[in-house]
């Protein structure tokens, strides 16, 4: 193999040359990053836009015109109570979108918060926030969403506020690793020095330093959750029809796999591009905020 | 070193019992939010206000919370799960023959993911910033993105019904038929398998390209020593710390994963028998699979840290 | 004649030709058949579990066998039974059984095995849910060695052919084999069956061999028969295209017409009697107004719904019996699609009116309810759909805790156990609640009577009032499905819903 030549010597040079990100090469970065985000934001805009554009209902259906393939009068065809997937795809997005960004967001405010503090204060704090983190983790989490929606129902609420439940652990994680980096700094030492509280020493010098990793996290939670709200579906336990989540549109598809794989495709290339986006998002953010961490 | 290794170990199998105590009583409780369901679903027909009351007092379900769970946890220590309610079949005996099925398929779709995960994570790391480089990395990143729900069906569209190579469903158990066996596991593992891989070789790739820069590394291919064996026999063991916990992550990933393929190809594993017993309210069979699912998960993060403070560098190459 | 070369030639390529026609076919010995059946089964000990799903009835099919059968005329033949006679009043009924059968365990089967089983369901301490199903009979003794005697509580016109069907109460576990198994029982069945339980592995399938004391001499064909649970509708169709399972009991209508194109496959169907239905639960308002009940069945085009969603394999039903029910109902009063009069009687109703409709979390469920809430919101209705798992749909049905709901009236031979048990004022499963008092009239006389023509009369008549009231809205009357690779015969008539592979055996060719 040619390759250890390429290793060996020139690695040497181009790593004083400039601070290259890990974990994806230099020129991905550049393109794949603004493509996804270029994504992100189309889909972000079409889907709160949903009620404005010129889009058939949603849930209107037409028994006789079942299964449509794409073109015609549907754009991009019909599904298997013939209603058109065009404009269910753009509010199914929507209600993906929601819970994939009300999900984490919750979790990141509430897990954030605690990671913070305890990574700040330590000592029996910490201790108490990461038995309880490991506790919720310990949990086999798809059966926990079960049960939980099982009780409590499959309103839309319900499944945010559980899925985010989910995602409280982790983020307590994250935002204590960070800012346990963060809290050895100088400007720390320097704050505390001069006499600030803890409270404002949280906020103005250890939370501007946490935000940029937590936000990376946040996307990827957002992708997590996106898929993992899909899963429920495929359980019949995802969001009430006649609303659509991209996640149930694809499992509702599934029956029709054969005879109309549109059905099904449409949604699952939607959500596999605004996944794949976040990802790529999220993996740029995480490079630009921590070299050496690159991607995991 | 090896004292120290032990007291380590045992410090964090004491932490499971606490843990796996928390988690099932919360499972207690969650499944007793529904206390007359399983007397009704019972009596089905019969279900009149007396009967339920009579059943509920005969079951146990009547008692407090914390003596019902009091109860169970004392079965539990002398290795009695319980009977579930809907099938009467013993709790423990139903686990025994569903765990080889979600091992297997957990097995199996871990080797898979490292049998892509790794040759490819080496290629990467050792051509790297070429265009396999970033094929493979696009194809990472595209892999991630895909729920192992959607490959499911994608797959077996492709390879059960139109190609028929494969089984599309159904389960022949490993004693029986070997080879019958692998072809009814192959679609789920394959559902697996190809969305894990990527973290791994995105892992390995990267520590990889740190090692590979290492002087021991430049002094082994002045000695002259061959490309291959420097990558497989040099390179891959330090590297392979990192690996290994993202093998532990992943594993916990699985587990989820595991669920949602058992169900839709139909294999009657644990994740299978967790979803029945949450929606067919049976909770005994739910806190016994849980305990089981829960010890699972605990043991192998132990086993991870275990492995992880095995294969420290710093312990490994000493102060040298 | 003469006999010339050529015609003994003729004669023997026509001799030959009858004999291949003779044998072509002939049930061919071996081989085996896997089912694929909708859900797993929890056990066989009624007891335990209280009722047979399909997927249980098609194992107790190949497994147990009952006192009689229905050939394909529908006619009562003997099976465990030989012959039956019963009092002028049909109120009891003599049953003489056939001698040398044993249970797959040895022991013999014998009228007091028949009373034994029926006792053992029937005793209140035993708490059984089966035991509302066997309201009717008082008891059943042992006259002798092989005559049972059933005392009824009312007549009963048609019990040979009620006790036909691999149902909960039908078939006849070995007392002995439950009383040393005890709670082990549920999962080691034995029965008469011309199969035997061997193996089942938890959660997977049921694989049964052939009983080889099998009192049906030359029966049965096949050596081995594999039932196997599969919820998914998807893996269910691809498995038995793939050739993985054999046949499969199957209710979606796509499929069905996919399956009819295949050269590979066989659908078999039966016209059934009973219905799916929407019921109401007439305890909660604005369900306890006729007005809205009946604007809500206005609103349904259920001709599209099944001319659309169900290709036309059925028709909306005007009444709860159906085609299989061996009569036919004139002038029942059914209401058709009038989506005019549906808003009319809305406004006069006056307030506006929100519901729940409660269905099954599987993709069936969802999208009938999604389709039938589209319609009433069509007509200013504000519908929620509420999807639940199979268990707390049917937990909320019997507690009352639903507004809009559903439920089934299976293929039986006679429909007074359901009619009766579905709308008899108080009633445990009444679970609409409804309360009429010339239905709960109609009722015991139909019960009460031998008499087909004022039977048949009595029906139609508490048709014609549940049309009117509408606790329940008819949707289809059963049309049961199944699909099965081509070459495999002798499938019995999917009676009760039940995929019976007990007798069959693959073609030659």
């Amino acid at each position: 193999m040619a390759a250890p030549e390429a290793v060996a010597v020139p690695a040497a040079d181009t790593d004083t040359a400039r601070p290259r990100p890990r974990g994806l090469p230099w020129r991905l970065y550049g393109a794949g990053f603004w493509i996804a985000a270029a994504w992100l934001a189309v889909a972000l805009a079409v889907a709160a836009g949903a009620d404005l554009l010129p889009l058939p209902d949603p849930d209107k259906m037409d028994l006789f015109a079942r299964a449509q393939p794409p073109g015609g009068a549907h754009v991009l065809g019909t599904d298997a109570l013939g209603r058109d997937l065009l404009a269910r795809v753009i509010h199914g997005l929507r209600v993906s979108l929601a819970v994939g960004f009300l999900s984490p967001f919750m979790a990141v405010a509430l897990g954030g918060a605690l990671g913070l503090w305890a990574g700040y204060r330590g000592g029996r704090v910490e201790w108490a926030m990461m038995s309880l983190a490991d506790v919720l983790l310990a949990f086999p989490p798809l059966v926990l969403a079960l049960v939980l929606t099982a009780y409590f129902g499959t309103a839309l609420i319900n499944i945010i506020l559980i899925l985010g439940l989910l995602t409280v652990p982790a983020a307590i994680r994250v935002a204590r690793a960070v800012t346990l980096a963060v809290a050895q700094q100088e400007y720390v030492t320097a704050a505390r020095a001069l006499g600030a509280s803890d409270l404002r020493i949280m906020l103005r010098e250890i939370l501007p330093n946490v935000i940029v990793p937590m936000t990376a996290f946040f996307m990827v939670a957002m992708a997590v959750i996106i898929v993992a709200e899909g899963a429920l579906s495929f359980l019949g336990l995802g969001v009430p029809p006649p609303m659509a989540s991209l996640g149930s549109m694809i499992a509702a598809g599934r029956n029709n796999l054969e005879s109309a794989p549109h059905i099904a495709f449409v949604p699952a290339v939607a959500m596999f591009l605004t996944v794949l986006a976040l990802n790529l998002v999220a993996d740029a953010l995480q490079s630009r905020s921590d070299p050496s961490q690159g991607a995991a | 070193m090896g004292w120290r290794l032990a007291a380590f170990i045992g410090r964090r199998l004491l932490y499971l019992i606490p843990i796996v105590l928390v988690v099932t009583a919360l499972t207690s409780a969650l499944g007793a939010m529904l206390p007359g369901d399983v007397a009704v679903s019972m009596l089905g027909t019969q279900a009149t206000p007396a009967k339920v009351a009579a059943l509920q007092h005969q079951l146990g379900l009547d008692l407090p919370l914390w003596r019902q769970y009091a109860n169970w946890l004392g079965g539990l220590i002398t290795g009695d799960f319980g009977v579930s309610y809907r099938t009467g079949e013993p709790v423990l005996s139903a686990i025994a023959q569903r765990l080889p099925v979600t091992a297997e398929l957990m097995a199996l779709a871990e080797l898979g993911a490292l049998a892509l995960g790794v040759p490819l994570g080496m290629l990467c790391a050792a051509r790297r910033d070429t265009a396999v480089d970033r094929l493979v990395t696009a194809g990472a990143f595209g892999m991630l993105s895909m729920p192992p729900y959607l490959l499911a069906v994608v797959l077996t569209y492709f390879l059960a019904v139109l190609w028929g190579v494969l089984p599309s469903s159904g389960y022949v158990p490993l004693a029986d038929a070997p080879l019958a066996n692998l072809r009814s596991m192959a679609l789920p593992v394959l559902s697996l398998a190809l969305v894990e891989w990527p973290p791994l070789a995105r892992v390995l790739r990267s520590d990889m390209i740190t090692t590979l820069r290492q002087d021991f590394v430049l002094m082994a291919r002045a000695k002259g020593l061959s490309p291959l064996r420097i990558l497989f026999v040099h390179a891959l063991k330090p590297s392979s710390l990192a690996l290994v916990t993202v093998i532990g992550l992943n594993l916990g990933r699985l587990i989820g994963g595991a669920v949602i393929v058992e169900v839709i190809f139909g294999l009657p594993g644990i994740g299978q028998m967790l979803v029945d017993a949450t929606l067919t309210r049976d909770f005994i069979t739910l806190q016994g699979g849980v305990v089981f699912v829960t010890l699972g998960f605990v043991l192998i993060n132990i086993t991870v840290d275990m492995l992880y403070a095995v294969l420290d560098p710093r312990v490994r190459h000493g102060s040298a | 004649m003469q006999v010339t070369c050529r015609s003994i030639a003729r004669a023997a390529v026509l001799t030959a030709g009858l004999i291949l026609s003779l044998t072509a076919g002939a049930q061919v010995r071996g081989g085996s058949v896997t089912v694929g059946v909708e859900q797993d089964i929890p056990g066989f000990d009624p007891l335990v579990i209280g009722i047979y799903d399909t997927g249980a009835m098609a194992a107790a099919a190949v497994l147990f066998d009952t006192l009689t059968r229905l050939d394909d005329d529908g006619t009562v033949q003997p099976r465990l039974a030989t012959s039956w006679t019963h009092s002028p009043d049909f109120k009891t009924w003599t049953f003489k059984l056939r001698e040398g059968v044993k249970f797959q365990d040895g022991t013999p089967f014998n009228a007091q095995a028949v009373a034994s089983n029926y006792r053992r369901m029937i005793d209140p301490d035993n708490h059984c849910a089966c035991a509302f199903y066997l309201s009717a009979i008082a008891r059943v003794e042992a006259a002798d060695d092989m005559t049972v005697v059933y005392h009824l509580r009312n007549p009963s016109v048609k019990l040979p052919a009620l006790l036909s069907p691999p149902t909960v109460t039908n078939v006849f576990h070995s007392p002995a084999a439950i009383k040393e198994r005890g709670k082990d029982y549920n999962r080691h069945p034995v029965g008469t069956g011309p199969f035997r339980l061997v193996s089942w592995q938890s959660g997977g399938e049921l694989v049964f061999e052939r009983n080889p004391g099998y009192w049906r001499k030359g029966h049965p064909y096949l050596d081995k028969v594999v039932v196997r649970p599969m919820r998914d509708p998807n893996a269910r169709m691809a498995a038995v295209r793939a050739g993985d399972v054999d046949i499969i009991w199957h209710d979606i209508a796509d499929d069905v017409v996919k399956a009819r194109a295949d050269d590979s496959l066989t659908v078999r169907e039966f016209p059934a009697s009973g219905v799916s239905a929407v019921v109401f639960n007439l305890e909660k308002p604005p369900l306890d107004d006729v007005r809205v009940r009946q604007a809500l069945r206005y609103a349904m085009d259920l001709e599209a719904f099944t001319q659309s969603f169900m290709h036309g394999l059925m028709s909306p039903a005007t009444d709860p019996y159906g085609p299989g029910s061996g009569f036919e109902c004139r002038d029942v009063g059914a209401l058709h699609y009038d989506p005019a009069k549906a808003r009319t009687l809305l406004k006069e109703y006056g307030k506006p009116v929100r519901l729940r409709y409660m269905v099954t979390a599987e993709p069936r469920g969802q999208a009938v309810g999604q389709i039938f809430q589209a319609f009433w919101e069509a007509v200013g209705v504000r519908v929620t759909l509420d999807p639940v798992d199979q268990t707390t749909f049917v937990n909320r049905s019997f507690v009352g805790d639903f507004q809009i709901g559903g439920w089934r009236i299976i293929d039986l031979a006679d429909p007074d156990p359901q009619m009766y048990a579905d709308f008899r004022t108080g009633s445990v499963v009444n679970i609409s609640n409804y309360s009429n008092a010339k239905v709960d009239r109609l009722l015991e006389e139909a019960r009460n009577t031998a008499d087909t023509d004022r039977r048949i009369a009595a029906y139609c008549d508490i048709a014609r009032e549940l049309n009117h009231d509408l606790p329940w809205i008819w949707v289809t009357n059963n049309h049961y499905f199944s699909i099965a690779r081509i070459g495999l015969r002798g499938v019995h008539k999917q009676y009760s819903d039940v995929v019976d592979v007990a007798d069959a055996w693959w073609a030659q060719d």
